[in-house]
């Protein structure tokens, strides 16, 4: 029920909060890359997410600073469910993570989807990332083609991209920043939206590819 | 002591025995000499840092008693153990603890049997999902430990908690499992920790058993203990939790894990297992709420957001007094059986089935307003079809889901109070 307070109030000054909610099979680097965006390194000692993790960063879109929360949640199937299920609440986007050297965790995103669907964020912003572009060759990896018709099919961007290398960085930021301004500016919409469902059938979404750099270029690969 | 016979190999060549407390030279290893598991050094040999600068008198003391009593075990009964383990310090150090961590749980010596050897167990459903997460407990291990003695550690916690769900196939690994098992690895040896950590995973009674289900209902069932202990010792500090719908996720990982996955102090930990290994399953969860209550003042002044308060509790500080903690916790459990606890959490549990009943309500509602506008709009696109007819199709299943959740709820209440059900099939 609790719509966090201090984002209800329209033209107080008070910070916006934007809640983003991170999914993906286990071990795909999800923590990886909340705290890549979060902490501008990489995590050396990644281990498992049990539960939830939280993760916050202040950011800044047209000189108005926005916080932006990411929830980081464990990728093991029976945390799913039950468990999981509070921090749906009030979630405002979607990221989705796959490892582009595991095919099974990029099917497991239909799954990934029912869950998004099931918990009424089927009109949230979402953006599909395929993590981990260092590893593995070219021809290892998932194609970049093949992933992009799953990304249109649900209509979100899809981004390749790597916590670990320092020259994605920039990459991992826009992930986040592409959803950040997606919400504000929809935000007028959503503030009334706690009450007032109809606002969430206005918003479109990107139905075609908006990838940024191409990863190919960007990717050390072996 | 039997499982001490790891040290036999001491005088292999690398010499690990001699140097695994955390010195800060590298050591330079042959890393392509496949080293036997058996060859390296039982684990409670590996150093944390210590400080042996000063040490307490009462501890000193207490130190004396507990080599009196390993002098001569056969004299010493479990209550006197557990006195010992419960008392303030608790077990003191790891030469102890690899001794009476099996005798608090009644194992015995011949139930120490050679492990198995991690290929012939890698076929397994869970494998993957163990090795990623035995590859990222780097920070359980104390550091400056070898490079090799760290991979054959992590072999042998791969292979420990492979042979636990093996023999209990009803058993189901959790991420969080790992870090009860290198606990125990790490001071009782791959031999002593198999049937310890079998004890505590199976078993109507074994504490971990709960968190092994097909699903997580049961676990969360029994955390849901944590919300009335606090209200009765301090309903502000449980209006607030309650206000900011905090939920209980902020400790799911210190129940699941007994602490291990969320303490920077190995001490800590293994002061804590002390404890657990002597008491009721659901200790831990009075742990919890002794912990919360503890942080009761910063808890009020936080922002009563529920992002800010999980932010703010699930983040242990380092400097916990857990002895007094645990006295607290002692003191919570005697005041407040589980058993007069349950009518509230059934209130609470009913109360959360409310409102997650009223989310769902607003989400279908929320669907089909958006259903409506965009058929409204005439733009039923393609990749839209199959949303649209979810959307009709989705109070039915709205409802069966509320049914399913409170159906697995109560599942969970009752499995819990008769395991057996689950365990004799
Ligand atoms: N090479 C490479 N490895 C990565 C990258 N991102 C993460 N990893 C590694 O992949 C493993 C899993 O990363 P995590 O971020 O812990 O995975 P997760 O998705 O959070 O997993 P769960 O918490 O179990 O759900 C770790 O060992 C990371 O070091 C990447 O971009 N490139
Ligand atoms: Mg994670």
């Amino acid at each position: 029920m609790s719509e966090t307070s201090n984002q209800q109030i329209p033209g107080l000054a008070q910070k916006k909060v934007f809640k983003i909610i991170v999914l993906g099979d286990s071990g795909v680097g999800k923590t990886c890359l909340t705290y890549r965006f979060c902490e501008g390194q990489f995590l050396d000692k990644s281990e498992a997410t049990i539960g939830v993790d939280f993760r916050e960063r202040t950011i800044r879109i047209r000189n108005e600073e926005i916080k932006l929360q990411l929830w980081d949640t464990a990728g093991q199937e029976r945390f799913r469910k039950s468990m999981v299920q509070h921090y749906y609440r009030n979630v405002h986007a979607v990221v989705i993570v796959y490892d582009v050297t595991k095919p099974e965790s990029f099917h497991s995103i239909v799954s990934w989807m029912q869950e998004v669907e099931s918990h009424g964020l089927t009109n949230a912003p979402r953006v599909l990332v395929g993590n981990k572009c260092d590893c593995g060759t070219p021809e290892s990896r998932l194609a970049t083609t093949y992933a992009q018709r799953a990304a249109d099919k649900y209509g979100m961007p899809l981004f390749e991209t790597s916590a670990l290398l320092d020259s994605e960085c920039d990459n991992v930021e826009s992930i986040f920043m592409t959803l950040a301004h997606k919400l504000y500016s929809k935000q007028p919409l959503r503030v009334i939206s706690v009450e007032g469902d109809q606002s969430y059938g206005v918003v479109t979404l990107p139905r075609h590819k908006s990838r940024t750099a191409p990863p190919r270029d960007s990717c050390l690969c072996s | 002591m039997e499982h001490n016979n790891l040290d036999a190999a001491s005088g292999d060549k690398f010499n690990l025995n001699g140097n695994c407390s955390p010195s800060p030279e590298k050591q330079s290893f042959d890393l392509n000499h496949t080293k036997n598991i058996d060859d390296i050094s039982t684990p409670s040999e590996l150093k944390f840092d210590e400080d042996f600068d000063f040490e307490d008198p009462q501890i000193s003391e207490k130190r004396k008693e507990i080599e009196r009593c390993l002098h001569s075990p056969d004299t010493v009964n479990l209550d006197q153990w557990q006195h010992l383990a419960r008392s303030k310090g608790g077990l003191i150090s790891d030469d102890y603890r690899k001794v009476i961590w099996p005798l608090l749980v009644g194992v015995t010596k011949d139930e120490m049997t050679e492990p198995p050897s991690l290929d012939d167990l890698s076929t397994h459903g869970e494998y993957n999902q163990v090795v990623l997460d035995v590859n990222r407990s780097l920070k359980r291990f104390p550091p400056g430990i070898p490079y090799e003695q760290r991979v054959a550690l992590q072999d042998q916690l791969t292979v420990l908690i492979l042979r636990v769900i093996i023999k209990h196939p009803n058993l189901k690994y959790y991420q969080g499992y790992h870090d009860v098992a290198i606990t125990l690895l790490l001071v009782c040896g791959d031999r002593a920790s198999f049937p310890l950590l079998c004890r505590l995973s199976c078993g109507a009674a074994a504490p971990l058993q709960p968190f092994m289900q097909t699903t997580m209902a049961p676990t969360q069932h029994l955390l849901n203990y944590m919300l009335p202990v606090i209200r009765r010792a301090d309903p502000d500090v449980a209006d607030c939790l309650d206000k900011a719908q905090v939920g209980t996720m902020f400790a799911l990982p210190w129940y699941l894990t007994w602490f291990g996955h969320s303490l920077n102090r190995y001490s800590d930990v293994v002061r804590l297992y002390d404890y657990f290994l002597c008491s009721p399953p659901l200790f831990p969860v009075y742990v919890t709420a002794a912990i919360v209550l503890y942080r009761g003042g910063e808890v009020l002044r936080c922002d009563c957001d529920m992002a800010m308060l999980h932010c703010l509790l699930s983040r242990l500080p380092d400097d916990l007094p857990f002895e007094d903690i645990l006295v607290t916790a002692e003191k919570l459990y005697l005041e407040n059986d589980p058993e007069d606890l349950e009518p509230e959490v059934a209130a609470l549990e009913r109360r959360e089935a409310e409102i997650r009943h009223a989310d769902e309500e607003r989400m279908r509602r929320r669907r089909e307003a958006g259903a409506r506008a965009r058929a409204g709009r005439g733009r039923a696109a393609a990749g839209w079809r199959g949303v649209t007819s979810l959307a009709a199709w989705l109070p039915a299943v709205t409802s069966r889901r509320a049914l399913l959740a409170t159906a697995t709820v109560l599942l969970g209440v009752y499995v819990y109070y008769r395991p057996e059900l689950l365990f004799n099939r």
